[in-house]
């Protein structure tokens, strides 16, 4: 017996109705206004002839295109040394700590190390470069993209390895992936090989619309690609906000073109993939190629040294003073940096009240769509919750406004919270969607002959179970909600500052001290809320129950 | 142990509570079928494991792996030390364990040694005619009958050409009629190959030779 499916029943269809509409109300208020505002046909001409639009979209493809390849074959790399060390069931160790990091945070801290008169260059000058003075390289914002596309790499592909240790723990597919594994070496195959043609290709097929999810944020993202992406034209999503901008109307005709180009872009793949799937294209061959790539195990085992290096470089460039090029160390040490964070009270009030409203909104969305929609539904639906991951955050961000100034709530605390929480609900549902499948069915049943009542089973059984996965959910939930940019100025109107919107100006600005001390803290939330959500998790965990 | 054949010299299998088995010497020749039966939990499918070079593979990895100490030769080959794609030794479930991915053609092709392609294909035609399968090639295995995918999986171990076969109560979840066919034409395959076989089973009718039965029980 399904344990949710009959006892989801009592509750539904009425709730589960409204819980489903809710669930459309954005991604169709998204797509009406994208239409209504259609642009005409001089503003798509402005946009293919202007001088700045092919360049700024081959930065987007190149940077994308690289980023979501290198994250899926550090992904299947990942998952391959997993099965191989037998980590599979602790996995996720280490992993919500990297994914608790904001995109930009990173950013910010990477560029410290890799730009001209960064770390990486002053640990090796003047003694091995020679270099007296920064030399006038493009290690960060580089006209290639480079730096954005490494930095995108490096955040994606643990987001990438998060949702595929997912799969893998999951109770059907460890035990028979893990058989098949076996299988494939009696018949002769390399425990590598053997992962690529038994294990990879199911699990990959698995992961597309976290891969799409990939993409189309490579191809969207505004934060990042304003600190490190390329300047002169930026990438195309960048562009595009910035027509968006605008006063001029025509300027703003030309960025929703620009924006429909990106969401264009984003759902490129998944057009490619009903075809392949029309064509019943095979994906086992280069399966079987991307599982048995052999990288060096070396890099899997301590990569996560360098998101430990960030944030020794956040922390140390948020209180530097004068730093003359070559030397290690600043001159002097400063706390300014650190008194213009806590002077900015309302900034950091609303960044921490925002993510709170934002995580207990999409948590308990989340848990209303699980228990109140019929398991049919959910699973012809379940693709709205994907939306904010494979939608432009362009598009979101316009969608949202637009639902804002309906609702007469532009630059309102709520409606601002709304869309982060709105945005933080396929996360939200990743975590909590393969826990509320991992509950035994038959506890329903033994509490059912018992005679309790559904409520019963709820109170009693299923959700004390699941208080780890609510936890991590909602530390989840609070990152997510915290890192938004484009809906904080779009919904918020200028009238809202979060220390996101804060650290991005500020870096793109080149105040690289408060930069950083911004940065630090948008990593610092976070990871103190996942700290919390681990030990409570930890806490309420009940021996023998995995959900 | 220069003997053809499988031989098997086990000092000890041990879990992390208890031994399972231990001084256990046995040897199977080529072509010939030894049965292992014994109570639930004695270690039947964990000698299977050890001797496949398996045994910390499938154990979830939060649990301390069984730990044997054995030797085992493989026509005069010594593959204790050996990891499991080397050892030439075919392993088969109860459940069938097809790649649900692929199709039975593809199936069967991973177990095909390389070769040209039309080649490995014809290979894959004449087992499935061999396995009454005929004309099954582009079907998936979740279109596949328990007899049809057992059928599949035992086929595809031995187009591994395997030196030996070990049998994990393949046939367990088969109706009577169907059991004893599949037994009766998978003992013949491993004949035919001259290919020592070890079969562990609760039933008393899988028993192929009941001169050649060996029962394992509790240390």
């Amino acid at each position: 017996m399904n344990a949710t499916g009959p006892w989801r029943a009592r509750w539904s269809p009425g709730v589960g109705g409204v819980v489903l509409g809710l669930a459309l109300v954005p991604p169709l208020a998204v797509t009406w206004l994208a239409l209504f505002w259609w642009p005409a046909s001089d503003a798509w001409r402005s946009v293919w002839a202007h001088p700045s639009f092919f360049t700024a979209l081959q930065h987007t493809l190149v940077s994308a295109v690289l980023a979501t390849t290198l994250a899926w074959l550090s992904c299947a790399a990942w998952c391959r040394w997993i099965m191989l060390q037998r980590r599979v069931g602790r996995a996720h160790v280490g992993l919500p700590t990297i994914l608790a990091m904001p995109h930009l945070a990173f950013a910010v801290g990477v560029a410290l190390w890799l730009a001209p008169s960064g770390w990486l260059l002053r640990l090796v000058s003047p003694w091995a470069t020679g270099f007296e003075w920064p030399p006038n390289w493009s290690t960060t914002q580089d006209p290639w993209g480079l730096s954005l596309t490494a930095v995108l790499w490096l955040k994606e592909a643990p987001f990438l390895c998060w949702v595929a240790a997912a799969h893998m723990q999951h109770h059907t597919h460890r035990q028979d992936w893990a058989r098949a594994w076996v299988v494939a070496q009696t018949m002769g195959h390399s425990p590598a090989r053997a992962f690529g043609v038994a294990v990879w290709p199911p699990l990959a097929q698995r992961l597309r619309w976290a891969l799409l999810a990939v993409w189309a944020y490579g191809v969207s993202v505004v934060d990042v690609a304003l600190v490190m992406g390329p300047t002169n034209p930026p990438t195309l999503s960048v562009l595009a906000w910035q027509w968006l901008h605008q006063g001029d109307p025509q300027q703003q005709a030309m960025g929703v073109a620009a924006a429909w180009v990106v969401a264009a872009l984003a759902l490129a793949p998944m057009a490619w993939w009903w075809c392949a799937r029309a064509a019943r294209l095979g994906t086992a061959r280069v399966g079987a190629a991307v599982g048995a790539w052999t990288p060096s195990f070396f890099a899997l085992r301590h990569g996560a040294w360098l998101y430990a290096a960030v944030w020794v470089a956040l922390a140390l460039g948020s209180v530097m003073g004068p730093w003359p090029f070559p030397d290690v160390w600043p001159a002097s040490w400063s706390q300014a940096a650190w008194l213009g964070v806590f002077e900015a009270g309302d900034t950091l009030t609303d960044t921490v009240s925002l993510a709170v409203g934002a995580a207990s909104l999409s948590v308990a969305f989340v848990v209303l769509w699980l228990e109140c929609v019929p398991g049919g539904w959910q699973r012809h639906w379940q693709w709205l919750l994907w939306l904010p991951l494979v939608i432009p955050q362009v598009f979101w961000a316009m969608g949202l406004y637009g639902l804002a100034l309906l609702a007469g709530a532009e630059g309102q605390w709520w409606a601002v919270c709304v869309a982060h929480g709105v945005m933080a609900v396929p996360y939200v549902w990743l975590v909590l969607g393969p826990a509320w499948q991992r509950v035994p069915g038959h506890h329903a049943a033994v509490l059912a002959t018992l005679g309790r009542t559904a409520w019963a089973y709820r109170w009693h059984v299923k959700w004390p179970m699941l208080v780890p996965a609510l936890c991590v959910a909602w530390a989840i939930g609070y990152a997510v909600g915290l890192a938004q940019y484009l809906p904080t100025l779009a919904v918020g109107a200028g009238r809202l500052s979060t220390v996101t919107t804060e650290a991005v100006s500020l870096s793109a600005g080149g105040q690289r001290a408060v930069g950083s001390a911004y940065a630090l803290v948008q990593m610092f939330l976070p990871w103190l809320v996942f700290v919390l959500a681990g030990w409570v998790a930890r806490a309420r965990r009940i021996p023998g129950v995995v959900v | 142990m220069n003997q053809p054949g499988l031989w098997v010299q086990l000092d000890h299998l041990s879990g992390p509570q208890r031994t399972l088995l231990q001084h256990l010497t046995f040897g199977v020749e080529p072509g010939q079928c030894l049965t292992l039966i014994g109570p639930s939990g004695v270690g039947k499918s964990a000698l299977l494991a050890a001797i496949a070079g398996t045994l910390d593979m499938l154990a979830a990895d939060d649990t301390p792996p069984l730990h044997c100490q054995a030797q085992v030769w493989l026509n005069g080959r010594c593959i204790s030390g050996l990891p499991c794609h080397q050892r030439q030794v075919g392993l088969v479930w109860q459940h069938p364990t097809l790649f649900a991915h692929l199709t039975v053609a593809q199936n069967l092709l991973l177990a095909v040694p390389s070769g040209a392609k039309a080649q490995r294909l014809r290979q894959v035609s004449l087992a499935l005619e061999r396995a009454g399968l005929a004309g099954f090639e582009s079907r998936h295995p979740a279109t596949l009958s328990g007899g049809q995918a057992s059928r599949v999986a035992l086929m595809r171990a031995l187009l591994a050409k395997p030196e030996a076969l070990l049998l994990d109560e393949p046939f367990a979840a088969l109706d009577p009629a169907l059991r004893g066919q599949l037994r009766a034409w998978v003992l013949e395959q491993a004949k035919t190959q001259s290919i020592p076989v070890l079969l562990v089973t609760h039933l008393a009718e899988d028993i192929a030779d009941p001169q050649r039965v060996l029962e394992l029980s509790n240390v």
